[in-house]
């Protein structure tokens, strides 16, 4: 299984903080987003990606504590057991 | 210096600790809505020296939390004022002004024990992060509406700002930010920093994710 995890406005749109996803072989960041908006009644998929299907900024994505955009966005390689999560930060101070 | 002002917190933490405390160096940049309450809770609290850095005039929407300022204060600049007012609540402490914006050029002073990031933007964020000397605990904050979140990293040994904030650019327009919040993430960053300089951080590589909403807390491993 896949872990899924939401923070802070991302949680507050889904009510909820976490979920599983199956593993398949091949999959993706991307695959799992998709996977997890079918299985989630909320549709959250549009406060991450744009028109375009590229990750909105403002929201991180990270993979075992490492962020996408060092990796290899959203085709960065999901294995099985693997940790996604899903952060808007706070920017105000 | 009146021997019991600490006697209340050193019934908690003990004498050790408050010595610590009292030898202690730490930066604060920015002094707004969270640099505001994080300095002054560490002069209460008796911090040996505070280096400030901050570029801000005081304007009206500041005031709903920037807890060091008031009406008569609007159009001058922050930096003299929080110096002087810290000077009024605990003449103890040294405080050092560091008038200027941070940016890729920034040098962050020597002899520092712990950073407290009270900055409004990840530009500067990511410069300051950037700036500092190997072994440096820095402690991050920031809000928008009613969540925030804490930090901590170890330069040199922790994943940079910039790394683990990839992609979080600045928004448009300005940041809603209330009273309670603004004051709850900065009382939550001055817990951290006093476990820093006790060499026992919470939230090493660990993000304290607070929602005022419904009283969430998370922890986002970096």
């Amino acid at each position: 299984m896949i872990q899924i995890q939401f923070f802070s406005l991302i949680r507050m749109l889904l009510k909820q903080d976490a979920t599983e996803i199956t593993w398949a072989e091949g999959d993706t960041v991307q695959s799992v987003l998709e996977k997890t908006q079918a299985e989630i009644a909320t549709p959250f998929l549009h406060k991450l990606l744009d028109e375009k299907g590229k990750p909105y900024t403002g929201t991180i994505i990270l993979v075992n504590r490492k962020n996408i955009l060092h990796l290899q966005d959203l085709q960065t390689p999901v294995a099985d057991e693997d940790v996604l999560a899903f952060f808007p930060p706070g920017a105000g101070g | 210096m009146v021997t019991d002002r600490y006697a209340r917190q050193v019934l908690h933490w003990g004498t050790e600790k408050q010595k610590i405390i009292e030898e202690s160096s730490l930066l604060i940049a920015g002094v707004g809505g969270l640099g505001a309450t994080v300095s002054q809770l560490l002069v209460r609290a008796g911090v040996g020296r505070l280096c400030l850095v901050d570029d801000g005039h005081l304007d009206w929407p500041d005031l709903n939390r920037q807890t060091l300022y008031g009406e008569n204060d609007v159009g001058k600049a922050k930096l003299p004022l929080a110096k002087e007012r810290l000077n009024q609540i605990n003449s103890a402490t040294e405080i050092v002004e560091l008038q200027g914006r941070i940016d890729e050029t920034f040098q962050i002073p020597t002899a520092i024990d712990g950073v407290a990031d009270c900055l409004d933007n990840y530009q500067s964020r990511f410069a300051l992060y950037n700036s500092l000397a190997t072994g440096t605990y820095f402690v991050h904050g920031g809000l928008d509406g009613d969540h925030g979140q804490v930090l901590t990293l170890l330069s040199g040994e922790s994943q940079a700002l910039d790394t683990v904030f990839a992609g979080a650019v600045q928004p448009q327009g300005s940041i809603p930010v209330t009273p309670d919040n603004a004051v709850i993430i900065a009382g939550l960053m001055v817990n951290e920093l006093f476990s820093v300089l006790w060499k026992t951080p919470k939230l090493l590589n660990r993000c304290l994710v607070i929602s005022l909403a419904d009283f969430h807390i998370d922890f986002l491993d970096v």
